[in-house]
């Protein structure tokens, strides 16, 4: 192995304000952490699936966001972690929901901006997991809640879209209210019911037994 | 080690049709486990020396954790605000919330702390999925045998009855939350069967599983009007009546201010998860960045009982490359599915469907006879034969593997195309606070549940009993502890356990200068800079 290899040419780039030189194929996390920038706890599985480590990331005059244990360093780049999104304004219980045939109903009163998306795409720009959130966004407010939790299988709940949203519809928990209630409402599996049922008959004739 | 060929010498020779010879018999495991697991290598053990373990064996990196002084005294505790609460939950992963949740069902007012985000867990990042015996030919005594089996009759069999005759409920309630599951074109749940198994037993969300578990857990906490939630909130100490004995509350501090706060309580439940990032024996982890074992300290400190201190597991296919991955997890529900582990040269080496110790200490052997394959960077692995599986039932990895392929997309590598290249990864404790059916531990007052939790799982857990384990245990200690009796006359809230521990660490000898729960790890990949040769 060649000197040149081993310590391949450093990378300057400037990590909540702090100049950092880190190796080329350093993510922003370990370019933080070895350049010893202090105070960076928003960082979670280092694998893209909690949404903890949310970055804003200027390169060149190009803004936008992304998960910094997913990013690599580039020369001359900025970033920024971001704090953790605050509590959800949308407030709701599922076993308030009780009845399925109201449920359009109940999200519009639950999510009343979500039927206000004015197609910025800003949402889609900012998701760093490459969901057409506004399409997911519409498909519910359309009351197609399978379609639309399907469209967001991959999110992580990073929120970064509800930073992004003017009209303040957040978007995840839209996504995650629509996978919650399909799975509330309709998933039903025989196989898991037939067990359930044949436990409770068990249990029942112990009970009988004197 | 004997060095075996490099990564791109390897790539070159290898094909996904090459015509494999048959399987070497494993005629003696327990010799491979000897010789070859991580438990068992020379110096890694050492024996505790003071409390309710001591003389018991302990995996070193941890022994000294556990024989440590406190982060505070009395004079901490002065001024710092009160918070009163019924049920304090440590811990915001899996087992937390669900314990949070089932407290709150039973009528408690709730406390939840968290050292970084809530849903911030090894949790989260589970993939293989979730065990629960619901197939017709499958019953709830075969998956007991199953498990007392692979961890090699170590487990508390009615920990283990209590686990899996939960299974079905615990689905059906994860779909009451609002979870979701893969479903066969008739509606049943698919099932898969995975290392150490007799029947097909394992639910999942695609390889998502944690991550669809966590999103929904997490929602449901915060939209639950009975639980209160404090983010960034590491708990530092444990709090204990005025003789030591039973625990009343903990003080946690705040990672945004630095503050105190003490919360008294009637009961805490630990559910801090394990202890992946203390790197034990150098190893890689696939764990979470906040798992540095902290619950298990506390606990330690209280004077509650713990056991299997020296079995840990390390999950056979961790990632080795790219570096930024390295110990990440390849899920067995790959292996599951039908994809071989090969060696340097070629050969399969191992069944790849025995329990977890058996291919990892397996896959070392054959890394330490010559026959790994060798990165630039110092790295060393097998092969995972993903081609091999693409070209027998092409279009399944996309369909069922999508976090495996996304992950290694964006760093140009196609698992469809390209072999992975594996090696075992620090994954899951094993052992932990001895508990009850109930999550009770041996101190009054004080619950454990999910992985800070031991005995369930004996020496070696297998897939899908993690997540059934975190939601099992944690809503049964969530429901016990709502439901214990109230304290009457007045709370005092002392440090009396942290004292007597000190005196302990004082006539042992031992030095009080290293300080635990650790909190936060070192920060890099291997717990040591991997940057610097």
């Amino acid at each position: 192995m060649t000197d040149n290899v081993r310590h391949p040419a450093s990378v300057e780039l400037l990590i909540n304000g702090i100049t950092v030189h880190a190796e080329p194929q350093m993510t922003i996390v370990e370019a933080a952490w070895a350049g010893s920038v202090p105070r960076v706890t928003g960082v979670g599985c280092l694998e893209g699936v909690c949404g903890s480590c949310r970055i804003l990331v200027k390169k060149g005059k190009e803004v936008n966001v992304a998960l910094a244990c997913e990013t690599f360093v580039e020369a001359g780049m900025e970033a920024l972690f971001l704090p953790a999104p605050g509590t959800d304004r949308h407030q709701y219980e599922l076993t308030e929901l009780a009845d399925g045939w109201d449920i359009q109903a109940r999200f519009h009163e639950i999510f009343p901006e979500a039927s206000r998306c004015r197609h910025c795409n800003g949402c889609v720009q900012s998701c760093p997991k490459g969901i057409v959130v506004e399409d997911g966004v519409a498909l519910a407010a359309a009351g197609r809640f399978r379609e639309a939790g399907e469209a967001f299988f991959e999110c992580v709940m990073c929120e970064l879209c509800d930073n992004a949203c003017p009209e303040n519809i957040a978007p995840a928990h839209v996504g995650l209210f629509s996978r919650r209630i399909t799975a509330f409402f309709h998933l039903r599996p025989p196989n898991l019911i037939h067990k359930l049922e044949e436990i409770r008959k068990e249990q029942a004739a112990k009970k009988d037994l004197p | 080690m004997k060095r075996g060929l490099s990564l791109q010498a390897a790539l070159a020779a290898y094909r996904p049709d090459t015509e494999l010879a048959p399987l070497p018999e494993l005629n003696d495991p327990d010799t491979l486990l000897n010789e070859h697991h991580p438990d068992h290598l020379r110096g890694s053990m050492t024996k505790l020396t003071i409390g309710p373990n001591a003389g018991a064996d302990c995996q070193r990196e941890l022994a000294d954790l556990l024989q440590a002084e406190a982060f505070i005294d009395e004079a901490d505790l002065a001024g710092a605000q009160v918070t009163d609460t019924d049920v304090l939950v440590i811990g915001g992963g899996g087992a937390g919330c669900a314990a949070a949740l089932a407290a709150a069902e039973s009528g408690a007012r709730v406390l939840l702390a968290t050292k970084l985000r809530l849903g911030d867990s090894n949790t989260v990042m589970a993939e293989g999925g979730i065990q629960a015996a619901i197939e017709p030919d499958d019953s709830a005594q075969q998956h007991m045998q199953d498990t007392l089996r692979a961890g090699h009759h170590a487990g508390d069999p009615a920990l283990v009855a209590a686990m899996v005759g939960d299974g079905p409920e615990v689905i059906r309630w994860l779909i009451h939350q609002g979870m979701q599951f893969d479903q066969t074109a008739s509606g049943d749940l698919r099932t898969r069967r995975a290392g150490g198994m007799t029947a097909p037993r394992i639910v999942h969300c695609r390889d998502y599983t944690g991550l669809e578990m966590m999103r929904v857990l997490r929602e449901a906490v915060k939209q639950h009007r009975g639980i209160e939630v404090w983010d960034q909130s590491p708990v530092v100490e444990l709090l204990s009546n005025e003789r030591g004995q039973k625990c009343v509350g903990a003080v946690l501090a705040s990672l945004s201010d630095g503050s105190m706060r003490i919360v008294r309580t009637r009961s805490v439940i630990l559910a801090t998860g394990g202890l992946g990032r203390l790197h034990l024996n150098g190893f890689p982890t696939s764990n979470h960045i906040g798992a540095t074992g902290d619950g298990l300290v506390l606990a330690y400190r209280m004077g509650a009982h713990l056991c299997d201190l020296d079995s840990f597991q390390y999950h056979p296919t961790g990632l080795v490359h790219p570096p930024h991955l390295s110990g990440k997890l390849v899920t067995e529900g790959v292996r599951a599915a039908g994809a071989l582990l090969l060696n340097g040269q070629g050969q399969r080496f191992v069944d790849e469907l025995q329990p977890r110790d058996i291919v990892c200490a397996a896959i070392i052997r054959e890394c330490r006879e010559g026959r790994g394959i060798h990165t630039d960077n110092g790295g060393v692995g097998v092969w995972l034969d993903t081609p091999r599986l693409e070209c027998s039932q092409p279009g399944m990895l996309e369909q069922q593997f999508p976090k495996l392929l996304a992950r290694t997309h964006h760093v140009g590598i196609d698992p469809r195309r390209e072999p992975i290249l594996v090696y075992p990864t620090l994954h899951y404790q094993n052992g932990g606070i001895v508990i009850d059916v109930n999550g009770t531990t041996s101190v009054p007052g004080l619950y454990a549940a999910g992985e800070v939790a031991g005995g369930i799982h004996g020496r070696n857990r297998i897939m899908g009993n993690a997540l059934l384990d975190i939601i099992g245990f944690g809503r049964r200690a969530g429901r016990a502890a709502a439901l214990a009796e109230h304290d009457r006359g007045p709370k005092k809230i002392t440090l009396e356990h942290v004292n007597r521990a000190r005196r302990a660490l004082t006539l042992a000898g031992l030095p009080l200068t290293q300080r635990a729960p650790q909190i936060l790890p070192a920060y890099t990949a291997v717990g040591k800079d991997i940057w610097k040769p």
